[in-house]
């Protein structure tokens, strides 16, 4: 394989990138960008940073811990419309 | 007439059916006038010649539909708009895959700059969770929503699609960009923290230009 097509299949894949990571590609396109990555290591780090960054978005933004008082309001809410639960 | 079974000619015309000989006398003199038509949607010489000949394809095809006696230059009208609907349509989602496979690339042009400012592994490295909340708040609404339904609340594109009442096409294109504006927010909070190595400092603004 020449440089030209190697930079060539290089950018074809990772053009595929989000696609690929949020698993919407088409199966056998999917399979074409796991067969680079495996032997592909330019590209693997480009996903895996793109996959470091999306996990450390999810960690940025955990769940909301319980709020009792919250909870206390909206359910006093709740029984004032007849709310028997 | 026979049909010949010569091989050397192997693309002999068919014999013409009254069918083809109602075709050539009705709808093909037509063509001028739609030429005109298509002109005036396309206003695009090119685009034009494209759809007369779509418009004449399908006109053939469906020329059994034609009822004869009828209006033909207003059959070939109707058939030619919906040809050039069609065009539009398979353009506009061309940009759009287009659009989205650029965002992609700029992830791997942002990983490169990251890589060339000592921020590699910026995301295992550094607590940047304050960083990525204040982000993300300062994202135009209408990619915050899909970011933090996508890649926080763990919705697919398609639900998402659904709760927003956008089309799928849309999620995606918002999602990715929504992406790489996170990812610039937090190169340029990662050097102006003086993380990055700062011989070798490189500003999201300059990644477009990096190949």
């Amino acid at each position: 394989m020449t440089v030209d097509t190697r930079r060539s299949e290089c950018e074809e894949i990772v053009r595929r990138l989000w696609p690929y990571i949020d698993g919407k590609l088409p199966e056998s396109d999917r399979e074409r960008v796991t067969r680079h990555l495996e032997e592909c290591v330019a590209c693997l780090s480009h996903f895996d940073f793109a996959k470091a960054f999306l996990e450390a978005v999810h960690e940025a933004c955990p769940a909301e811990k319980e709020d009792e008082v919250l909870r206390a309001r909206v359910l006093a809410a709740l029984a004032d419309e007849g709310f028997a639960g | 007439m026979a049909q010949t079974t010569d091989p050397s000619i192997p693309f002999a015309p068919n014999p013409a059916t009254d069918r083809d000989r109602d075709f050539a006398a009705i709808a093909l003199p037509l063509l001028p006038n739609i030429k005109r038509f298509a002109l005036s949607l396309t206003r695009n010489e090119a685009d034009a010649d494209d759809i007369v000949q779509e418009t004449f394809l399908r006109a053939y095809r469906y020329w059994g539909t034609f009822a004869a006696g009828t209006d033909c230059r207003r059959w070939l009208v109707t058939v030619c708009r919906n040809a050039f609907n069609d065009l539009v349509q398979r353009q506009a989602k061309s940009v759009a895959v287009e659009d989205d496979e650029l965002e992609s690339l700029a992830t791997a042009r942002a990983h490169n700059a990251a890589v060339a400012a000592g921020l590699g592994d910026m995301y295992s490295r550094l607590d940047l969770g304050p960083a990525i909340q204040k982000a993300i708040a300062q994202l135009d609404p209408n990619f915050r929503d899909v970011v933090v339904l996508s890649d926080v609340e763990g919705f697919s594109y398609e639900q998402i699609a659904e709760m927003l009442g956008v089309p799928l096409g849309t999620v995606r294109s918002r999602l990715f960009r929504a992406r790489r504006q996170l990812q610039e927010s937090l190169m340029v909070y990662a050097l102006d923290a003086g993380f990055g190595r700062p011989q070798s400092v490189q500003r999201p603004s300059s990644m477009e230009k990096q190949t």
